[in-house]
């Protein structure tokens, strides 16, 4: 498994956030930890999420499936230094 | 800026958004947008029998016209027996809307009744779903749903709006148009794109349903035929090349030609487009076309190297996508030596199949009659199992479009109600609905609609007694042991023709090779009610050729054990 940091803006919609949790769990992704926070426009946050994917899952399709959701902004995969792997 | 109620401000919004029929049930929590809905001239309300029907009817409107197609329901049970038509419609890129009631605004949350969190539960299977919360809001929520479906890859996209939200009094203030971005084509990708079709040796064009949804069958064709490229279209594709042509190998995947699998496995480049390397299409995916470049072009960029790398990705509408190569590739590749391997799987494996043993008719034999002596120009929706694979294989589809079913999901009871959509949006076509017998006893209920609304579908049961596909399995793979196949509909429990009289239709039945053509015949004179045909075909009758399941392409049987790609080294 290999770890990665995904940092999206998000639309203050009703429904937005159970949209992205729900994609990672539709996916398959193991969520390791995910906030969220007001950001000084009042209409989008921002979260920040650490996700877990097996090894050989590029993250860049993930982006692009959370890129599809209407109320996602944007969203990138924070290159990750310390990136850990847990078996192959 | 008018004062109206939502109720009203809903219905005007659907027509301006250009809607002209809803299939749909009334109940508590809609109840308001059904009395506006009367007094609509643009707009045809056509009471379907379960919503399901309205959902599949919604999809399959959509995909014989290529516009939206609308279903409503009520809040709770209504909107939650949607859910199959919007996971359908989600898979195979159908653009809809659906519209829910909700309960009240100050109940939601309160486990009111017929309180169901429709929006959430449908979270995954949407494209985008909106709760109204504003009366005022409608307009825009409905041009943006109308925008969301249509735009993009096309999908289902629902609307949920309380009971109190209708009722409202509001204003009505005619949407800004939605604006939808159209990404152009990289066009270095492009240049890359037309420089390996230059060159390659091998090449096959691996057609899918994209280039359906984006009306690029016409140029398509032009590009196939400059460049002499063999085509091979996938189940959501059938028709967007026509069978009758010569560069046309047939359909790829599990239940595919030998020359269709062959061409994508010996490949050395796979021009794919509107497709998203299925399963159901490649087979164990490390044994896919180990030899290919991949140049993957889809509006979609999150299905473009998610089952196989692209070595050339294009995002983008294939229509543009096909434009621009044929602006961009000046020379056509050799293939001699290929279409002289290609010929010879043609000649050497064309689709075939054997009469039953027991002297029943076979079901191949009935569905090649019907897209023979009902044409082209038809419309042909399917159920799913056997029947569906066989209407994939032996109708002759010229024109995209015609063939219209449940790939993705592969949802049974998709055909009648999708026949019923089909019709409503093409009154001047023939529609008929090529069906099982186990599937037909999931949604027939809408032949009754049908009867009532002047919807003149046929119907032809393939009757082969059986879940059959799911039988043919467990001849396969479980030692014939029939656990829960059996349907008891050779016994006529249901006689189906009485079942169509029941529903108001024309009943048919056919057992005899000598009275298929005559029975389809005598079902395309009714105009006047919809017709079912009973074909009682026999049950043993298997799908061939077939990738099992977990296997490679390479290992494609003809019949149970032959593997002509396998066994020989060709
Ligand atoms: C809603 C649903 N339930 C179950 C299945 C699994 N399934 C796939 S094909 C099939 C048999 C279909 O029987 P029938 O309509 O008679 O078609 P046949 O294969 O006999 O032509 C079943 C049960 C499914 N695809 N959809
Ligand atoms: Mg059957």
């Amino acid at each position: 498994m290999n770890r990665h940091e995904l940092s999206l803006v998000l639309r203050n919609a009703p429904g937005a956030l159970a949209r992205v949790v729900v994609l990672f769990s539709s996916r398959g992704v193991d969520v390791e930890s995910l906030s969220l926070d007001p950001t000084e426009r009042g209409d989008v946050s921002r979260m920040d999420v650490v996700v877990w994917l097996p090894a050989g899952r590029n993250p860049d399709q993930l982006v692009k499936q959370l890129s599809r959701l209407v109320d996602v902004k944007s969203v990138v995969a924070v290159a990750d230094p310390a990136r850990n792997q847990i078996g192959a | 800026m008018d004062t109206v109620t939502g109720a009203s401000s809903l219905v005007r919004a659907l027509e301006d958004a250009g809607c002209e029929v809803i299939f749909g049930i009334p109940g508590g929590a809609i109840l308001p947008a059904y009395d506006p809905l009367l007094d609509s001239v643009k707009i045809r309300h056509v009471l379907v029998r379960h919503e399901q029907g309205a959902g599949h009817a919604a999809s399959g409107y959509a995909q014989a016209t290529g516009r939206v197609g609308v279903c409503v329901a009520t809040s709770g049970p209504g909107a939650t027996n949607l859910v199959t038509p919007l996971a359908d419609a989600y898979m195979d890129s159908v653009p809809i809307v659906a519209i829910t009631g909700q309960v009240n605004r100050s109940m939601i949350g309160t486990d009111a009744f017929q309180e169901a969190d429709i929006r959430s539960i449908s979270l995954p299977i949407t494209k985008h779903a909106f709760q109204v919360t504003d009366p005022a809001d409608i307009p825009a929520v409905i041009a943006e749903a109308f925008a969301l479906a249509a735009g993009g890859r096309p999908g289902p996209v629902l609307v949920d709006i309380p009971k109190d939200v209708l009722a409202a009094t509001t204003t009505y203030t005619p949407a800004a148009p939605v604006a939808i971005s159209r990404i152009t084509p990289a066009a270095n990708e492009i240049r890359r794109a037309a420089g390996l079709i230059a060159s390659s040796r091998r090449p096959v064009f691996y057609i899918g349903g994209g280039v359906v949804r984006a009306g690029a069958a016409a140029e398509l064709r032009t590009l196939a035929e400059r460049t002499g490229i063999p085509v091979v279209t996938t189940l959501m594709a059938r028709g967007a090349f026509p069978d009758s042509h010569r560069q046309h190998l047939g359909m790829p995947g599990m239940h595919g030609t030998v020359p269709a699998v062959a061409a994508l496995q010996q490949s050395d480049l796979l021009i794919a487009l509107g497709t998203r390397f299925d399963d159901r299409v490649t087979g164990v995916l490390d044994l896919f076309a180990p030899n290919a470049a991949v140049i993957h072009a889809d509006i979609d960029p999150a299905e473009i190297s998610k089952n196989r790398k692209a070595d050339v990705p294009i995002v983008g509408d294939c229509k543009d996508v096909l434009v621009s190569l044929n602006a961009a590739v000046r020379r056509a590749p050799v293939l001699t030596s290929w279409w002289a391997y290609l010929d010879g799987l043609r000649d050497r494996f064309p689709l075939g199949y054997d009469w039953p043993a027991d002297g029943k008719l076979a079901p191949q034999h009935v569905i090649e009659r019907i897209g023979t002596l009902v044409g082209p120009e038809a419309i042909y929706t399917a159920g799913v199992g056997q029947h569906q694979m066989w209407a994939a294989q032996f109708v002759g589809y010229e024109r995209p479009g015609s063939f219209i079913n449940s790939g993705g999901l592969g949802t049974m009871g998709f055909a009648v109600p999708a026949a019923m959509g089909a019709q409503c949006g093409v009154p001047d076509r023939a529609v008929w609905a090529i069906d099982g017998d186990g599937c037909f006893q999931m949604t027939n209920q809408e032949l009754v609609t049908c009867a009532l609304d002047g919807i003149p579908i046929k119907v032809a049961i393939i009757n082969n007694g059986n879940l059959g596909m799911v039988r043919q399995w467990q001849n396969l793979f479980y030692r014939g042991r029939y656990s829960n196949t059996g349907l008891s509909t050779h016994d006529r429990v249901p006689d189906f023709v009485a079942l169509a009289e029941a529903l108001g239709c024309a009943g048919l039945r056919c057992t005899e090779k000598s009275e298929v053509d005559d029975v389809i015949m005598r079902a395309m004179e009714v105009r006047d009610r919809p017709v079912v045909i009973d074909f009682v075909v026999g049950e043993d009758a298997q799908v061939w050729p077939m990738v099992a399941a977990g296997t490679g392409n390479d290992e494609i049987m003809t019949v149970r054990g032959i593997k002509p790609l396998f066994d020989e080294d060709l």
